[in-house]
């Protein structure tokens, strides 16, 4: 274990928490969209994270095989899936994308719980942030050992 | 010739540390895992381990904290504690790092007088 993998677990929790606020960027730029690829207006996407183990070639290289299992390494992103929550109806019979009784399925997206959703991304970004600063002094002041 | 026990005391010290350092990034890194729990050592005792060892190599006894408060979704990573700890470890390990710099230039005054 060495302070270069410490960089390896934030960029890791950097890169997800990123993918996270582009989903819902996503999320709230499709908030009206009624026409998807696959027909039916655009399902709120969800994403869902899972703790990595810190890379198996690492722990080989460090002795630490028997730790595979339980060692902690960074997050990954394993998956964007879609919300079940069903679309909401609105009645307007003169959209284009109007049902015969004239009702348009419209995502069922609540930006309210969007802002939260990203703010607490942002919040979480930032903490990885302070986390690679940290470590980037710390191994800053060992190299000066060398001087 | 041996190098000076201070020098491998504070290599100890500087691992446990950097071990330390490396488990808190973890549990920054999986604040919105469903399911994580916060992973930490016990400091003292894993420098005691290192310490009574000769050479490292020793896997540390890595453990879920416990009574932290747990999220609906199962994860109870706590920001504050985290920041706290982020802190704490980065000035251990500068006092380390101090110490070994220091020792270093008493070495090196030595080499010095003698010519």
């Amino acid at each position: 274990m060495g302070i270069f993998s410490t960089l390896e677990v934030s960029g890791s929790a950097l890169a997800a928490e990123r993918a996270r606020a582009e989903v819902i960027a996503a999320n709230m730029a499709n908030s009206e969209t009624t026409r998807t690829a696959q027909g039916g207006p655009f399902r709120r996407k969800v994403v869902v994270f899972s703790s990595a183990g810190a890379s198996t070639f690492r722990l080989l290289l460090a002795g630490y095989n028997h730790l595979a299992g339980r060692s902690p390494g960074g997050v990954r992103l394993v998956q964007v899936a879609e919300d079940s929550a069903p679309p909401i109806v609105r009645y307007e019979p003169g959209h284009p994308d109007a049902n015969e009784s004239g009702f348009v399925a419209y995502p069922n997206i609540n930006p309210i719980q969007e802002m939260a959703d990203l703010m607490g991304a942002v919040r979480a970004y930032q903490l990885n942030a302070s986390a690679v600063n940290a470590s980037k002094m710390m191994l800053q002041q060992s190299l000066e050992l060398l001087k | 010739m041996a190098l000076l026990p201070i020098l491998q005391l504070l290599e100890g010290y500087l691992g446990v540390a950097a071990t330390r350092h490396q488990l808190i990034t973890a549990n920054m890194a999986n604040i919105d895992t469903p399911g994580y729990h916060t992973q930490d050592i016990d400091f003292r005792s894993e420098l005691h381990k290192v310490l009574d060892s000769d050479r490292g190599g020793l896997a540390p006894a890595v453990h879920s904290v416990p009574g932290l408060l747990q999220r609906p979704d199962g994860n109870d990573v706590n920001l504050d504690r985290e920041s706290l700890l982020l802190a704490e470890t980065q000035m251990q390990y500068q006092i380390g790092v101090q110490i070994m710099k220091s020792e270093f230039h008493r070495l090196l005054s030595a080499i010095n007088e003698g010519k």
